[in-house]
């Protein structure tokens, strides 16, 4: 019972923690945004990936430019876009009235002034470019939450070295809390839903719902955001869900899948392609379906603030002031919903991984076959 | 700009997919070789400790309530052989004291017999004794009467046939 009130409070003071910070972010990014020339405030800009951080008011930090070019070939690294530009191996154009015009020197200078040179891709003055490898915001989320991922498992996993503690009770809040994470994604989802084979895809279910997690969950810390709301990153996961399921395809989830047992020769060559584009649609879902959540979590928190400076230039500065309060209490509701979004996605994409692996490793009963042949064959 | 901006939102990334891929490996790997693997063996070992660890007591109690029922079975036993043994022995000891008394009742009635018996024995011999004395006397008085006008063995039967006319008693 002690323990339980003790959790609770812990949870409470987790989650105050959470608004607090989500509040406070506002608060500081307020004036930030107002400061920005002509109350501009661009959502869009701050939810997509950019190779900057994001610390206003104190400023931007550029990341790392890693362009791999060709004609000729190589790798060029430079510490960021501005020393990128001003090295002049690369070059931006800026695009006004229907054409385009790389600029140089002064215009250079001013472009990066006003930071526009993290918005446009740049070119090699040599060759072409064939991939740009930069360190973006999105990467050094992720990698962070892979970080802490890593940080908090590791440790966890050290308390199971001695033979006493794997056997005897969970002790304090850090092991209850995340073994309670393992035992729900074990019990909850891996096994009701992959069936007897379930064990071997525990360990990726388990990181699957912890980096999201910790993705998501990180969307919520000021200055950081959340790498899942980027679709390369999502996509990567479902790349890899599909990879992981589809690899132990029973034979005969393959052969229902391209040659449907029991169904003419037509419909089958009819149901081979759907059955393929549907299997790749269901595991695009996945990406898209956590990417769409967790970027529209962020692009509503910054609508909502970017009301009252849209209500500051169409009404004045007044109605304005009233409207922050409304703003910022929308917000702050948002955001206790986001911590809620963190969990059900990170839970969502896990579910439904472990229902396609389940379909893919399902065994197929040569009597549920027949039973299947049967109705076709009287018809 | 803004078109840029827009279509940043949905465009993939190849850079970041390559990290990506590289990252949620490297990830997947360490964490299942050196978190997964040790925590989820030791759950399922703390389960299947907690699991025998139930059913040996399960057993222990079952064990214990048939040693309690057996227990309870033996008491009621040995209750049920001591309360015959004390039915028997209260039947024993009646029959013994209704014996005795029966016994000492005959040896009561023997003895009142035998008493009686005494008495009619001395009751006759007294009588008998009497009789002689009485026809002693008689004949010593009948003498003197008569003098010697009679014999001796007439008078004798003259007195005899008197004394069997005399009443009994």
């Amino acid at each position: 019972m002690m323990a339980l009130h003790a959790n609770i409070r812990y949870c409470r003071v987790i989650l105050l923690f959470l608004a607090g910070c989500a509040f406070f972010a506002l608060l500081i990014s307020r004036p930030a945004y107002a400061a920005d020339e002509g109350g501009e405030l661009d959502a869009v800009a701050h939810t997509a990936d950019g190779v900057y951080l994001d610390f206003a008011p104190f400023g931007t930090v550029e990341l790392p430019r890693i362009f791999l070019r060709k004609d000729p070939w190589g790798v060029d690294v430079f510490s960021s876009t501005r020393s990128a530009l001003l090295s002049e191996r690369y070059e931006i154009e800026h695009e006004e009235d229907g054409h385009a015009e790389v600029l140089h020197g002064e215009a250079l200078h001013a472009a990066i002034e006003h930071h526009e040179h993290l918005y446009v891709k740049p070119k090699p003055v040599l060759g072409t470019m064939v991939l740009d490898l930069s360190i973006t915001r999105h990467l050094v989320f992720g990698l962070l939450a892979a970080l802490i991922t890593l940080a908090i498992f590791l440790t966890l996993a050290r308390r199971y070295r001695r033979h006493e503690d794997r056997v005897s009770a969970p002790r304090g809040i850090f092991q209850n809390m995340f073994e309670g994470l393992i035992v729900y994604v074990r019990d909850e989802i891996a096994r009701p839903c992959i069936g007897p084979k379930y064990e071997q895809f525990v360990p990726f279910l388990l990181t699957a719902f912890t980096f999201i997690l910790f993705c998501n969950l990180m969307g919520l810390v000021p200055y950081a955001s959340a790498a899942t709301s980027n679709i390369s990153v999502t996509l990567t996961l479902a790349v890899f869900s599909f990879v992981v399921g589809q690899r132990r395809g029973t034979r005969a989830y393959w052969r229902h899948m391209f040659w449907a047992p029991g169904v003419p020769l037509p419909v089958k060559c009819l149901l081979a392609p759907i059955e393929l584009v549907s299997l790749i649609a269901k595991h695009f879902a996945l990406a898209l379906r956590l990417f769409a959540n967790m970027m529209s979590g962020s692009l509503l928190i910054l609508s909502l603030i970017g009301i009252i400076f849209t209500i500051n230039v169409l009404f004045g500065s007044l109605i304005a002031t009233f409207v922050a309060p409304l703003g910022i209490a929308f917000t702050l509701f948002i955001s206790f919903i986001k911590i809620a979004v963190a969990f059900i996605h990170a839970f969502v994409f896990t579910l439904l991984s472990a229902i396609f692996f389940g379909m893919a490793v399902e065994e197929h009963h040569e009597d549920e076959a027949h039973a299947e042949e049967q109705p076709v064959l009287a018809g | 700009m803004d078109i840029i901006l827009a279509q940043s939102l949905l465009e993939p990334n190849a850079g970041l997919i390559f990290y990506k891929v590289v990252v949620f490996a490297l990830l997947l790997f360490i964490l299942r070789r050196f978190a997964w693997k040790p925590i989820v063996s030791a759950l399922s070992e703390r389960e299947e400790t907690i699991d025998t660890s139930i059913k040996k007591a399960e057993r222990a109690l079952e064990e214990a309530r048939k040693t309690g029922e057996k227990n309870e079975e033996a008491r009621r036993a040995a209750e049920e052989s001591a309360r015959r043994v004390m039915q028997e022995a209260r039947a024993a000891a009646e029959q013994v004291r209704s014996e005795e008394l029966e016994k000492t009742r005959a040896r009561i009635r023997q003895m009142q017999e035998q008493a009686q018996a005494e008495i009619e024995r001395e009751k006759q011999r007294a009588l008998d004794e009497l009789r002689d004395e009485v026809a002693g006397l008689a004949i010593q008085t009948a003498e003197h009467i008569l003098e010697e006008t009679l014999d001796a063995d007439r008078q004798r039967k003259m007195v005899d046939r008197f004394i069997e006319q005399l009443p009994r008693n």
